[in-house]
C-alpha cells in the first residue's frame, strides 16, 4: 500500500508540473528557438527606427511637393500663398477623407467647431476649438490654412508630422470649398483654373458641388 | 358693477401692460444670464479660456476678484491694447506673462452681453471639476473564472480516478473472496501497478500527451499570441481610440504611407495632451485588477517631453517614450501596412482585434504563416476600381465575362513565397 501511495504522489506531482506549463505568463514575449534567424544582422533599410526619423535637413522625397519656407511668424505672407496643386474630384473627396480623420476629431466633420472630443464643452477637450465653416476662420485662404496646418495656432499643434505637403494642400482646399456654406468655392476653383487645362477645370466644377451639397 | 371694473380694466389696460414690461426688462437687465453667457462663452472666449485650466489665455475662475475695477475689466474686453497703454499695472503683467499676445477686442459685446458672461463663469466657478466624471468601473475581474473552472475539473477529475482505483481494488478482494470461498485455487493477483497492461496503457497516454505539449510547444516557440507587455505609461486605446472617437490613423499616420504603422511621436500626443492636463474618464484598471491613475499617467508624457502644465511650456529637452513593441514578425517576413491598409483596404481590427475595447492592448492574431495564407487564400481583393491591380488584364476579362466572380488574393500571388520571403 506504501508503494501504491508513493506513485500516486508522484503522478500528482508530474501533472502539477505539466499544469503549471500550460499556465502561460502573457507579460512576456514567450521564448524564442535561434533568435538569429529572428533579428538577423542584416541591414534592414525599411526599419521602423529609420521610417520614423525626419528626413535629412534639405532633401526633398522623389515625387513630393518643394518645400514650404515661410516661417511661423510670416502669417500675412502665408495668406497669399496659392495652392501649388491642380485639384480633381477625388483630390477634394481626399481632402475630406483626410480632414475627416486628422480635423474632424477636434473641428467636427461640419467644421463647425463641435468635434467628438469638445463636444459643446461635455468631451476633455477644454478649450473650444476654431469654428472653419462660418466666422472670422471661414475667410481664411488656403494658403493661410496651410499654414496653420504647418505650424499650428494658439492651442492646435502642427500637425506637419502626420501629414505631407500634399495632403495639407488637399485639406485646405476642402475646408475652403465648406467654407460659408460653399459659397467661397467658386473663387478657389477660378484660381485654379488659371492653372489647370481645361478637362481638369471641367473635373473641378462638379466636385466643389458635390461635397458642399452633403452638407 | 361688472361693467364698470372692465370699463376700467380697459382704459388702464396699456399702461399696466407698459409697467409689467418695464418691470421683467429691469430684472433681466439687472440680473446675470448665465444661460446665454454660457453661449457667448462658448462661441467668443472658449478657443483661448477655460472656467478652470489655463488654455492660451488665463483660466477665468475668480476673474472678477483679480481686476481692482469692473469697469476696466469691461474696457479690457471690448479693447484690451487700451487698458495696457493707460498702464495699468494688473493689465501689464498679464500681457507680459502671456508672452505679449494680446487679446482680441470684442467692442461689440454690450456691458449686459460680458455681465452674462461673467454670471457664466462664477456659475461655472462653483462646480468642483474633480466630482465631474467619476463614471463606472471598468472591467475587473470575470476572467479569473476560467482559471477557477479548469482546477476544479482537475480536481474533480483526480478524485474520480483516485475512487475507481479503490473500488477495482475492492472488486478484485471479492473475486478473490469468492474464489476462496468456493474452494478454488487462485494465484496470487498482480498488483496494478505491476500489471503489463496498465503499465502499457499508462506510457502509451504519456506518449500521446507529452507528445501532444512538445509539438504544441514547439509550434509556439516564437509566436506571440495574447502578448500583453506592460508600456512605460498606461495608454489606454479604449479611451482614446473608443471613447474619444480618434481615428487609428489620427496617430498611426504610416499606416497608410509606409510599411510601418508606426508609434507615434510624442508631438502627436501634445497635440491634444497640451490642454488635456489630467483624466476625468471612466475609472482605469490594469489587467491585474490594479487601479490605474489617469492624471498621473498623463504626467508622465509630461516628464518625457518636458512639459510644465502649469506655465504650458516646454522647460525641457524632451526624451522619448521606450514603448514595448507586441507585434514581432521575423526578419525573414516582410510586412507591409501601406500595402494591406491602401490597396489591400482592409480595416485595421481584421488584424489587430477589438482595439477599441482594449485598455491594454495584446497581440490578437496569431501572426503565423498559416494565419496569413488562410486570409491571403480567402479574402477577395477589391478589384473593381483599384489602379493597384489594373495590370492584370485577363483576370479583369474573366471577370467582364463573368467566368469568374471575384479574385482571391491568391490569384493575384498572395501566396508566392517571393511575395514575403526574399
Amino acid at each position: 500500500m506504501k508503494r501504491t501511495s508513493n506513485i500516486l504522489i508522484a503522478a500528482a506531482l508530474v501533472s502539477g508540473a505539466l499544469l503549471s506549463a500550460c499556465g502561460k505568463n502573457n507579460r512576456k514575449p514567450g521564448s524564442h528557438y535561434m533568435p538569429d534567424m529572428f533579428e538577423s544582422r542584416a541591414y534592414e533599410f525599411y526599419s521602423e527606427r529609420l521610417s520614423t526619423m525626419k528626413p535629412v535637413e534639405g532633401t526633398v522625397k522623389r515625387g513630393e511637393l518643394l518645400p514650404y519656407h515661410l516661417k511661423a511668424a510670416d502669417t500675412a505672407l502665408a495668406n497669399a500663398v496659392k495652392n501649388p496643386l491642380i485639384l480633381t474630384k477625388a483630390d477634394l473627396e481626399e481632402g475630406k477623407r483626410l480632414f475627416n480623420i486628422y480635423c474632424g476629431i477636434c473641428h467636427g466633420t461640419k467644421a463647425d467647431g463641435n468635434g467628438p472630443l469638445y463636444n459643446d464643452g461635455k468631451g476633455p477637450y477644454v478649450a473650444a476649438p476654431a469654428n472653419l465653416a462660418s466666422g472670422a476662420k471661414a475667410s481664411y485662404t488656403e494658403g493661410r490654412l496651410f499654414h496653420v496646418m504647418t505650424y499650428g495656432f494658439n492651442a492646435m499643434g502642427s500637425y506637419a508630422s502626420q501629414l505631407d505637403r500634399e495632403q495639407r494642400w488637399k485639406i485646405a482646399a476642402y475646408v475652403r470649398s465648406i467654407q460659408n456654406g460653399g459659397a467661397n468655392a467658386s473663387s478657389v476653383l477660378a484660381s485654379d483654373s488659371t492653372k489647370a487645362a481645361p478637362a481638369a477645370t471641367a473635373a473641378t466644377a462638379p466636385a466643389a458641388q458635390d461635397s458642399t451639397a452633403k452638407h | 358693477m361688472y361693467r364698470r371694473v372692465s370699463i376700467l380694466m380697459r382704459k388702464h389696460f396699456v399702461s399696466v401692460l407698459v409697467l409689467c414690461v418695464a418691470l421683467i426688462a429691469s430684472l433681466s437687465v439687472r440680473a446675470a444670464d448665465p444661460a446665454k453667457g454660457k453661449a457667448l462663452f462658448q462661441q467668443n472666449c472658449a478657443s483661448c479660456h477655460n472656467v478652470h485650466k489655463k488654455v492660451t489665455g488665463p483660466a477665468l475662475k475668480g476673474v472678477e476678484e483679480r481686476w481692482s475695477d469692473k469697469k476696466l475689466l469691461h474696457q479690457w474686453i471690448h479693447n484690451s491694447g487700451s487698458v495696457i497703454a493707460a498702464g495699468d499695472p494688473y493689465a501689464v503683467n498679464l500681457f507680459n506673462e502671456y508672452g505679449k499676445q494680446a487679446m482680441p477686442g470684442f467692442p461689440s459685446f454690450s456691458d449686459a452681453d460680458i455681465d452674462d458672461i461673467l454670471g457664466y463663469i462664477e456659475a461655472e466657478s462653483k462646480v468642483d471639476v474633480t466630482t465631474k466624471g467619476d463614471g463606472p468601473t471598468g472591467t475587473k475581474g470575470g476572467d479569473e473564472d476560467g482559471g477557477n473552472n479548469s482546477l476544479l475539473f482537475g480536481i474533480i477529475t483526480l478524485i474520480l480516478a483516485v475512487v475507481a482505483l479503490i473500488l477495482m481494488q475492492i472488486n478484485s478482494n471479492l473475486n478473490k473472496l469468492a474464489a476462496d470461498k468456493d474452494g478454488l485455487a487462485v494465484s496470487e493477483p498482480v498488483p496494478f501497478y505491476k500489471n503489463k497492461a496498465y503499465i502499457a496503457l499508462t506510457i502509451l497516454i504519456l506518449f500521446v500527451v507529452g507528445g501532444y505539449l512538445t509539438i504544441n510547444g514547439a509550434i509556439g516557440l516564437g509566436r506571440q499570441k495574447d502578448y500583453m507587455p506592460e508600456q512605460p505609461i498606461f495608454y489606454s486605446h479604449k479611451v482614446h481610440a473608443g471613447i474619444n472617437q480618434i481615428n487609428c490613423l489620427y496617430c498611426h499616420a504610416g499606416a497608410e504611407k509606409s510599411k510601418h504603422a508606426m508609434i507615434p511621436s510624442e508631438n502627436i500626443c501634445m497635440n491634444c495632451h497640451k490642454t488635456i492636463t489630467d483624466y476625468n474618464g471612466p475609472a482605469l484598471f490594469t489587467a491585474e485588477g490594479k487601479k490605474v491613475n489617469g492624471s498621473a499617467e498623463i504626467q508622465k508624457l509630461f516628464d518625457a517631453v518636458g512639459f510644465d502644465k502649469e506655465s504650458k511650456t516646454y522647460t525641457r529637452p524632451g526624451k522619448p517614450i521606450e514603448w514595448t513593441k507586441i507585434h514581432n514578425l521575423p526578419d525573414h517576413v516582410y510586412f507591409n501596412h501601406s500595402q494591406h491598409v491602401v490597396a489591400g483596404k482592409q480595416q485595421c481590427q481584421t488584424c489587430h482585434g477589438a482595439i477599441t475595447e482594449m485598455d491594454e492592448v495584446h497581440q490578437f492574431a496569431e501572426l503565423s504563416m498559416g494565419w496569413c495564407v488562410n486570409c491571403h487564400r480567402t479574402t477577395k481583393v477589391q478589384f473593381a476600381d483599384n489602379k493597384y491591380y489594373s495590370i492584370f488584364e485577363q483576370f479583369h476579362q474573366q471577370v467582364k465575362e463573368g467566368k469568374i466572380d471575384s479574385v482571391t488574393v491568391e490569384m493575384v500571388g498572395g501566396t508566392e513565397c517571393q511575395k514575403c520571403h526574399y
